[in-house]
């Protein structure tokens, strides 16, 4: 039996992936042709490794196509409806880090809280005949942290496929829900973060798909993440 | 009726005419916006939803009282009203199938809530009683007037009163809500310029000076929230921010919501709370007295009701009673209703018209009904 690990195919995730897998003495060598999709780990035969978008990634691995994948922690939680009867994380890597943030336009003084925005989500409807909207492409990460953790009911997700942080200005939603890194994106459009409002603290992490395997093949994934934590 | 509707369908159909709800038929694939806008985002997950070829989203009925309520509206059907409706719903759930079956009676637009309130317990009790002939029946009541009055009753800040009416029916949200309000979290420091203004209670400078802020931001002060919304919404708030939620008070809500007692009881616990409170519930509470002596006339056995101080559902459009009907012992809903006034406004209807209705698990009750 071999396992397939999943890798970012390109970008800096798959910069930082190949840095610290080489650090824990796994080397990949990366086929010639950029087309293709396959890599192997030298010196080790019983590794597979398939370069994919960090999103697809992401599903692979809930749908256990894959045994392992390096991704991040933001798309695993959006994309997997149940993560944790699905995946593991094994090791979390110290790269990649950005949060899921709730941000509202900075000219709204009284909003700092989730508090804050419940209640104007509660009189929005009353006040200008819609839900307050919100801009994201998290909209399970948005889902559970306002209904299920804030009570918060009464709101729409807009869904957003790129630069949510100008939705507020182009009037196709009031607040957005946005992953950043330094937060000077934001700032820039305008808009602050809530006190309360960071939903996750992603970075990148080495995931293992819950499946059925050898007892071989799970000895191997726990050295891997091992030798990945240690080095971390 | 067909082979896929519930053996028992004919015998709820009967009990319907027989009490004087005329049947109305809705179609099983809906547009998913009123559903989403009135029962939030989280529905999003447990519906179908699908697109037409123009781009609306539609999705397969996950209830009644929506579609009921917006056919009412569509054709500007006179008031009152009482539809009573059987059919297939649609979830998504963990357990249980998919596709199941609901039935229920809306009464739309009856002036008289506590006639409208009583029929709805009744016919609901009545119809479950009929169905599960021997069970031992419970049925519980919770009213939100009564928790909103004992807020107005308490002199709680307007702002506290619809943020703690916003978490009744939960117990969590309303736990932390009380909590903030007992002792408030720390806001960061405002912006040096707007702190002056705040302080001076200046709204209509406030208001400019948000406005100016909006323009430099890009952001419209007509499609959402205005200047004068945030500005008069931060000086409420600084207003408030130095006081707490006093204990004796924190002690009264306590009290209240722990407050579970057979109905015929409740009045004089409601009283009793109030005089020990040294509050008057007003309105409220006679509305709760009217509402519990009609529903002897209409034959709800004396033994069988509780009211549950606590019970509620933390959904804008809930305003007053809310009821549930199970097997006693069992904490399995076999009914689930309550009263909406709110939701045909919201829902687009030019007049306002109150409404009270209750929905039958049908799956559940067939459960029970096979294990007998």
């Amino acid at each position: 039996m071999a396992l397939t690990l999943a890798l970012p195919s390109k970008g800096r995730l798959k910069e930082a992936a190949l840095e610290r897998l080489a650090g824990a003495g796994l080397e990949i060598e990366q086929p010639g042709d950029d087309r293709r999709y396959r890599a192997v780990v030298k010196g080790r035969d019983d590794i597979e490794v398939a370069l994919l978008s960090a999103g697809e990634i992401a599903r692979e691995l809930g749908q256990g196509k894959v045994d392992l994948g390096i991704t991040g922690e933001d798309l695993l939680q959006e994309s997997l409806a149940d993560m944790d009867d699905r995946i593991e994380i094994a090791a979390r890597l110290g790269f990649g880090r950005a949060d899921v943030v709730v941000a509202v336009p900075a000219c709204w003084l009284d909003v700092d809280t989730m508090g804050d925005l419940d209640d104007v989500a509660a009189d929005f409807r009353q006040r200008h005949g819609r839900r307050l909207r919100i801009a994201t492409k998290y909209w399970r990460l948005t889902q559970r942290f306002f209904s299920a953790q804030h009570g918060i009911q009464v709101y729409r997700i807009v869904e957003s496929l790129g630069a949510t942080e100008g939705a507020p200005a182009a009037g196709s939603a009031d607040v957005v829900v946005d992953i950043t890194t330094t937060g000077s994106t934001l700032t820039a459009n305008h808009l602050k973060v809530l006190s309360d409002g960071v939903i996750l603290r992603s970075e990148a992490c080495l995931a293992v798909s819950r499946k059925g395997r050898s007892t071989a093949d799970d000895v191997a994934i726990r050295e891997l993440a091992e030798r990945l934590n240690a080095n971390s | 009726m067909t082979a896929r509707y519930p053996a028992f369908a004919d015998d709820i159909l009967a009990h319907f005419a027989a009490r004087g709800a005329e049947l109305v038929e809705v179609p099983v694939i809906q547009p998913a916006d009123p559903f989403l806008d009135m029962a939030g985002e989280e529905l999003r997950r447990r519906i179908f939803l699908t697109e037409s070829e123009t781009g609306e989203t539609l999705c397969l009925r996950p209830e009644f009282t929506i579609p009921v309520c917006l056919d009412h509206i569509a054709n500007r059907s006179g008031t009152p009203r009482r539809y009573a409706y059987l059919g297939e719903v649609f979830r998504q759930r963990r357990e249980g199938g998919a596709e199941f079956f609901q039935a229920g009676i809306e009464d739309l637009g009856t002036a008289d809530t506590a006639q409208a309130d009583a029929r709805s317990i009744a016919d609901a009790h009545a119809l479950i009683a009929a169905l599960l002939p021997g069970r031992p029946l419970g049925v519980t009541l919770g009213d939100q007037r009564v928790f909103e009055a004992v807020l107005a009753a308490l002199g709680l800040p307007r702002g506290w009163q619809k943020r703690l009416a916003r978490a009744f029916g939960s117990p969590e949200l309303l736990k932390s809500a009380l909590a903030d309000l007992a002792n408030p979290p720390r806001r960061p420091p405002l912006p040096d310029d707007v702190v002056e203004l705040v302080a001076a209670g200046d709204k209509q400078m406030l208001a400019s000076h948000v406005s100016e802020r909006m323009e430099e931001a890009g952001i419209s002060a007509h499609a959402g929230r205005q200047p004068e919304d945030i500005a008069a919404r931060l000086i409420e708030k600084s207003e408030l921010a130095s006081v707490r939620l006093a204990p004796d008070a924190l002690a009264a809500l306590q009290a209240f919501l722990s407050i579970r007692v057979p109905l015929r009881g409740a009045g004089d616990a409601l009283r009793a709370f109030a005089g020990e409170t040294g509050i008057s519930l007003g309105a409220a509470l006679e509305a709760f007295g009217a509402r519990a002596r009609v529903l002897a006339e209409h034959g709800l056995p004396e033994d069988v009701a509780y009211y549950d101080a606590g019970f509620g559902r933390p959904l804008d459009y809930y305003t007053g009673l809310v009821f549930e009907v199970s097997v006693s012992g069992s904490d399995r809903t076999l009914v689930g209703g309550g009263r909406y006034d709110r939701l045909l406004t919201l829902l687009g209807s030019g007049a306002p018209i109150p409404g009270v209705g209750f929905s039958v698990w049908l799956d559940r009750v067939a459960a029970l009904r096979e294990g007998a």
